[in-house]
């Protein structure tokens, strides 16, 4: 099976590898793990308090090239965002930017669930109580 | 009243043979009912086995060539559920499968969760697994050492298996079988971390 034009940019040149420090108040990090294919995915946002707005959005992934490129995206998208709008943030929008095929569906899944975990990480690190679990769309 | 023979009419006791002229009879399709040991998740190996043997011998084609066309077809059908039954039957883990599919709980009937206790540790895992695929063997003893601890949790897993399979047999319904299935789960995800770790630690080096 190919993959798209924009998968393949993201693999070859994935943006925003890396990590920031785990300990630090403002930073939130998620990590999440497909059970079916041992994907595992690592996200980080970098919060500016005062204005809530991510400034900072990192990720390391060890799984097909799917998955590194919706986590690749993910972090394109995070950055300028307010915490809030990165939840808005939907599976989705990423299946449809990367063009992923049905089996690849769980890929953008993946990173939807690490945002909404690293931003859940910094919520909780801010003391605000961790929002409701998102309902599961388009998985397996 | 019970099911009756195709070929004297009398009544069936058995699974298999009719008490009465001893016709082999269209087999059941269940494995438990097959080897007639009860639908329990708990299973004697040493009867399990015991029980293969004398089918075998009962349900041998040879004993078979002289009987009606349809006893003869029974005889094939029966043969391959014997073989394919003992299979699933003599693995704890296919048995529990094999349960959990007939009680709407198969693998891809509905969406699992990597165990997130796991995932930080996993996560370093793959770290270390690419500094070694790189070529840098200082990777090693992490790698090793979390083989090791995974190998522990696969053990564990297997009581707890063994735990839930009597909790099951004793009426543990639904709540059982939520738990088995996510034993195994966890036991599946686990062993392919293992499998990996273990391909990258006996691949010729770099």
């Amino acid at each position: 099976m190919a993959y798209s034009d924009k998968v393949l940019d993201h693999y070859n040149n994935p943006r925003n590898v890396g990590s920031l420090d785990k300990g630090s108040a403002n930073v939130g990090t998620g990590i999440v793990g497909a059970p079916e294919c041992g994907d595992v995915m690592k996200l980080q946002v970098r919060v500016t308090e005062a204005t809530g707005i991510i400034e900072e959005a990192k990720f390391k992934t060890f799984g097909c090239g799917s998955a590194i490129a919706s986590s690749s995206l993910a972090t394109e998208w995070l950055k300028g965002k307010t915490v809030d709008e990165a939840l808005s943030i939907k599976n989705t929008d990423i299946v449809t930017e990367l063009s992923l095929p049905p089996v690849k569906i769980h890929c953008s899944v993946l990173a939807e669930d690490a945002i909404k975990a690293a931003i859940d990480d910094y919520k909780k690190k801010q003391g605000v109580p961790a929002a409701e679990p998102a309902v599961e769309v388009g998985a397996h | 009243m019970g099911p009756v023979c195709w070929q004297c009419s009398g009544l069936i006791d058995g699974p298999l043979f009719c008490g009465a002229c001893g016709a082999l009879q269209s087999p059941p399709s269940d494995y438990f009912a097959f080897f007639g040991l009860g639908s329990k998740l708990s299973v004697d190996p040493a009867a399990l086995q015991k029980r293969f043997y004398e089918l075998t011998r009962l349900l041998h084609p040879d004993r078979f060539t002289r009987k009606p066309e349809r006893e003869q077809s029974h005889s094939l059908e029966a043969s391959s559920i014997l073989n394919d039954g003992y299979r699933v039957l003599r693995d704890p883990v296919e048995r529990a499968e094999y349960v959990l599919r007939g009680n709407g709980r198969g693998v891809n009937e509905r969406r699992t969760q990597a165990p997130p206790e796991l995932l930080e540790e996993v996560f370093e895992l793959n770290m270390a697994l690419d500094e070694l695929r790189s070529g840098d063997q200082s990777a090693r003893p992490a790698i090793e050492q979390a083989c090791a601890g995974f190998e522990g949790m696969l053990a564990e897993a297997d009581s707890s298996l063994m735990a839930s399979f009597e909790a099951w047999d004793s009426g543990g319904g639904d709540t059982a079988l939520d738990r088995i299935r996510s034993i195994l789960d966890r036991r599946k995800y686990i062993q392919n971390l293992v499998r990996d770790a273990s391909a990258a630690l006996t691949a010729p080096v770099a």
